[in-house]
């Protein structure tokens, strides 16, 4: 059983709870489905898991299932972010067409056998760049927002942090592939446990910050 | 050269390090940014908290102005009417019919007096309506009553002037500081003549107030109403400008610029 729980699948697992509790009565749409794909995220890596530790199979078909939906999910996100701010559908419209071009193409290349990493580092490049832009809304708006308690900011912190530190491991994911010796894997493994609790306690946070403001709404 | 792997594992360490440590960076300085723009925030607060502030003494002092005038008008006019009034009808004889007739007409026609300065003192009373006319009808106002003194040669130019329709706020402080500067006149400057000019071109207003009175030296503090200082701190809420020219035994003109509309 313990075979399941690592690092990851543990800070996962935590934020998806965290995200049950404090979002299940959240009014916004945008912030629930978060939970879904929380549980989508807990749910593949389990599986990942058993079959790359029990049935000793190949599971980079399963990740790349995932890849399309942490695509969908996080630009989506984006994209409900900017709307309070500006009405980004065309940006939404075409990363989606470019994802999906980029996507098909790796997969047909790999013949569905490995890892889109290409596209991976594609979408990272995307997110870091959103993230910057997020930021930008928030300097340029004339209203005050107490950062600390903008669960917005937060969220978008974790997205900024995960991409952005994962570079490194994307763009010489080819080379870990090959190194027989294991050592960049094992590295790849510590910085990508990490990331994942980085990115996942920044989402816990923003959850309770939703929560927070839930519950400050309601006494008033 | 071959890189072998532990040099690889290095350089994924550093580069990952470097790239967790510039969004931290990153965070930081959007969240100093955020604090800057809440002082901002209030400083703006406590600036238009300010404005309203002076806005009200502004509105005050006129008001106060204007009772002042009232007061002065009462005891020194229609007082001395009314008390004279009394005095011709007390000193009526009823038995000299011709004396009493005589008399009874001069009273009449001191109550009708009387009446007639009532009347124009109940415009003045209405002096929260007084702007709501415009600018020029406030000055005409003030300059009507100055003009009964007769003491001053009053010339009153407005020809450039367009009216604005809605700066009700920056119509206060000009009057406001036209009466101030008006007060100076008769307290301290000891002149005859009074020329005013009022303006307006490429969005400016121009009020310009000219007199050939004793004048001043620029740099020595003035201890009279308002003070050069609040009148250009005054000038100041709303973007106006004060110039003086003036110099002892050279009469003074006191220049306001006001962007308007």
């Amino acid at each position: 059983m313990e075979i399941y729980f690592t690092i990851s699948t543990v800070a996962e697992i935590i934020c998806f709870l965290t995200g049950v509790i404090c979002l299940y009565k959240d009014s916004e749409t945008s912030w629930k489905l978060l939970c879904f794909y929380l549980l989508l995220v807990c749910s593949i890596e389990m599986t990942g898991m058993h079959m790359w530790k029990v049935l000793h199979k190949q599971n980079s078909l399963l990740y790349n299932f995932l890849l399309v939906f942490e695509n969908l999910m996080v630009s989506y996100f984006f994209f409900y972010l900017f709307k309070a701010y500006k009405n980004r559908l065309n940006w939404l419209i075409i990363w989606l067409v470019t994802f999906s071009i980029s996507f098909t193409s790796e997969m047909i290349y790999n013949h569905m056998n490995s890892f889109a990493f290409k596209t991976v580092i594609a979408m990272s490049v995307v997110f870091v760049i959103a993230s910057l832009y997020f930021y930008y809304l928030i300097l340029k708006d004339e209203q005050f927002r107490r950062l600390s308690h903008y669960a917005p900011f937060w969220w978008v912190n974790g997205v900024l942090f995960f991409y952005f530190g994962s570079t490194a491991c994307n763009v010489l994911f080819d080379y870990v592939l090959t190194d027989t010796t294991n050592i960049t894997g094992t590295i790849r493994y510590y910085i990508i446990n990490i990331l994942n609790i980085i990115l996942y306690s920044c989402w816990s946070y923003a959850f309770l910050c939703r929560y927070r403001l839930r519950m400050s709404q309601h006494s008033s | 050269m071959q890189i072998s792997p532990e040099n690889v594992a290095t350089l994924i360490v550093i580069i990952s390090v470097i790239f967790l440590i510039a969004p931290i960076f990153l965070v930081s300085y959007v969240n100093l940014y955020n604090q800057r723009k809440k002082k901002h925030q209030e400083e703006k607060e406590q600036l238009k908290r300010d404005f309203d502030l002076e806005m009200l003494r502004v509105q005050m002092e006129v008001k106060e102005e204007t009772l002042k005038t009232l007061g002065a008008e009462l005891h020194d006019n229609i007082g001395q009417i009314l008390s004279l009034t009394t005095i011709t009808l007390t000193s009526i004889n009823l038995e000299d019919t011709v004396s009493s007739t005589r008399k009874l007409t001069s009273a009449t026609e001191l109550t009708r007096r009387a009446i007639r300065e009532i009347r124009d003192l109940s415009q003045l009373l209405n002096g929260e309506n007084l702007l709501k006319r415009g600018l020029v009808a406030a000055i005409e106002l003030e300059l009507d009553w100055l003009s009964r003194l007769e003491r001053y040669t009053l010339t009153f130019n407005k020809k450039e002037f367009n009216p604005a329709s809605s700066h009700n706020n920056k119509d206060v402080i000009v009057f406001r500081l036209f009466q101030e500067l008006i007060s100076n006149i008769i307290r301290h400057a000891h002149a005859t003549e009074i020329t005013i000019l009022l303006e307006s071109h490429t969005n400016t207003l121009q009020l310009t107030v000219k007199d050939n009175g004793v004048g001043f030296t620029k740099n020595k503090p003035q201890k009279t109403g308002m003070g050069l200082y609040t009148i250009e701190k005054r000038a100041g809420m709303i973007q106006g400008t004060v110039q003086f020219d003036t110099a002892p035994g050279q009469g003074t003109s006191v220049k306001i610029q006001v962007p308007y509309p």
